[in-house]
Formats: C-alpha cells, sequence, structure tokens
C-alpha cells in the first residue's frame, strides 16, 4: 500500500496543481465535529456562567497551577509531534521514533497530572455532583482526558508502525494526520484551561 | 513494502535536510511564542487588574495561542480555503449559537422575565 494516495480535486477547471488526499479531508471533517463537540461544552459553560453570575467561588478550589503545568506539558508535547513529522519527512528513523516516544510520555505525564489533580478535588469532597461548575469541570475535562488518552494509543501505533519500519511515505501521511488531531487537542486544552483555572 | 536496509541520512537531499532545519527552528520559535503567552496570561491572572479588562486580555492570549498552534503545527497557513470552510463554518455556526441564546439568558436571570 501507500504509493498510491487518492485525493480530491479542487476545482479542477482552474486549479489542477491543489489536491487534498482523502485521508487529511478526512481528519479535517473529523475535527470540525469535534469543534460542535467542545464548542457546544464550553458555550454552554459560559453561558452557565452568564447566568449564574460566574462561578468565582467554586473556581477558587480547582488547581490553576498544576492547570498552568499541564498547558506547559500538553503544548511541548505538539512541539514533540510536530517535529516527529519533521523528523519523518527526512526520514530520519531514530529522531521519529524518539520524538513520538517524548510526545507519548508528555501525554501519560498530562493524565498522571490530571488524575493527581481530580484526586485532591475529590478528597476536599468536589464531585461532579457538587454544583453546576463542577459537573462542567469534570465533564469538559474528562472528556479531554479521553481525547489525550485516544491520541496516545494512536501515537503508540504509530510507533509501533515506525519501529516496523513501515514504508515512508505511508508513515509521513500517518504521522501528519495524528498531528492534526494532537494539535487539536491542544488547541482544545488552550481554551479550556483559561475558561475553567483562570476566569 | 518496506524501508529494508535505507540509510535514511544518506539517502536525504541536502536542500531537504536545509528545510527541515529550518522548518524545525520555526516549530521551536512557535513554542517559545507558546510559552511566553503562557507565562502572560497568568501574570494577568495574578496582577490586580480588573475582571472584566483580565478576562478579555486572558482570552485574546488564549485566541493568539490557539492561532499560532493552527497555522504553524496543523500548516492551516498552507491549506486550501476548503479546509478553512470546513474549520470556520462549524466554529461560526456555535458563535452564533451561542449569541443568540444570550438575550433569552438576560430576560429570564438577569431581567426576572
Amino acid at each position: 500500500m501507500g504509493a498510491s494516495v487518492q485525493t480530491i480535486p479542487i476545482a479542477p477547471e482552474t486549479d489542477h496543481l491543489r489536491e487534498i488526499p482523502i485521508g487529511k479531508m478526512a481528519i479535517w471533517w473529523f475535527l470540525a465535529s469535534e469543534i460542535m463537540v467542545f464548542g457546544g461544552l464550553i458555550a454552554c459553560f459560559i453561558l452557565m456562567q452568564f447566568a449564574h453570575g460566574g462561578f468565582a467561588a467554586e473556581a477558587e478550589h480547582v488547581k490553576w497551577r498544576l492547570g498552568a503545568f499541564n498547558t506547559l506539558v500538553l503544548v511541548t508535547s505538539s512541539l514533540t509531534m510536530i517535529l516527529a513529522l519533521a523528523a519523518a519527512r527526512t526520514k530520519n528513523l531514530a529522531r521519529t521514533r524518539l520524538c513520538l516516544l517524548a510526545t507519548i510520555l508528555l501525554g501519560v505525564f498530562f493524565l498522571c497530572v490530571k488524575a493527581f489533580e481530580y484526586t485532591s478535588e475529590i478528597r476536599e469532597g468536589f464531585v461532579p455532583s457538587s454544583g453546576m461548575f463542577w459537573s462542567f469541570y469534570f465533564g469538559m475535562t474528562g472528556l479531554h482526558g479521553l481525547h489525550v488518552i485516544a491520541g496516545i494509543v494512536l501515537n503508540i501505533t504509530l510507533l509501533i508502525a515506525v519501529t516496523r519500519k513501515k514504508p515512508w511515505d505511508f508513515l509521513q501521511r500517518r504521522i501528519e494526520f495524528a498531528g492534526l488531531y494532537w494539535h487539536f487537542v491542544d488547541v482544545v486544552w488552550i481554551f479550556l484551561f483559561p475558561l475553567i483555572y483562570l476566569t | 513494502m518496506n524501508q529494508g536496509a535505507e540509510t535514511p541520512a544518506a539517502e536525504t537531499p541536502v536542500a531537504a535536510m536545509i528545510d527541515a532545519r529550518a522548518e524545525s527552528s520555526l516549530y521551536l520559535i512557535v513554542w517559545v511564542w507558546l510559552v511566553l503567552l503562557l507565562v502572560a496570561g497568568l501574570a494577568i491572572f495574578v496582577l490586580p487588574i480588573p475582571r472584566t479588562v483580565g478576562v478579555v486580555i486572558i482570552f485574546s492570549i488564549a485566541a493568539i495561542k490557539a492561532a499560532l498552534v493552527l497555522r504553524n503545527y496543523m500548516h492551516l497557513k498552507h491549506e486550501h480555503i476548503l479546509i478553512y470552510m470546513i474549520v470556520a463554518i462549524p466554529a461560526l455556526f456555535l458563535i452564533g449559537m451561542a449569541i443568540a441564546l444570550i438575550p433569552d439568558i438576560v430576560y429570564r436571570h438577569h431581567l426576572g422575565g
């Protein structure tokens, strides 16, 4: 597989050169649906905040320092993910493997910090049923965490594919698509962090 | 098909290597900006700034960070207009829905309707 890439021609009468691979098109459609999922939740949270005059009292109990640290972890994992793609494009096997492994480890680290955060909040008595703010907090960060887990699984399969020395054009495409997903998860967190922890 | 006994570095054209190095430098610069913007957002949060002003600045910073990731890491700046539309349409739809609900919330919760 891998030698021929199926593409969707874009306005063939006027622009013969621009073609979008079907895989890339599919991942962007998927991300568009994800915008609706996370965007819907975020919009509901903002509207609820507006309706209740803010969640300042509840927000004082979340650990913004841990949230900020996790933002740094996720942003760094985005860097390692894009460096994995750059390495794959130059067919540098060792660097591709290293960058993918770093992305996976940073993703796992993000989840560990989040788990620690959840544990301390639950010990303080804040559970999803503790109120509107906590329902949204656990719902949004939990859904985001599930996406991080999916991204980690995806990256593990890619790491295995790289280790098995699959063809480079196959790897480059898969790393690019997985990267698009991973960066999207990062973008979601970029908005979730100030929304939950800083406002 | 398999990579086999390929020696990647030796087979990579020099121009491609230089391009890749320049690309990696750009990614690193973007990461530095993302970290600086994160620190700026935290500074706004910690400093005694009026809440409304602080919230506007913090979300403006978040929007800049998201744009940096979308343009550089997700390569949106090189993508076709169709990809922009796929992303923009649900985003605009969401913003429209949220704005459409605001009058109802103001009426019910703030005007006692």
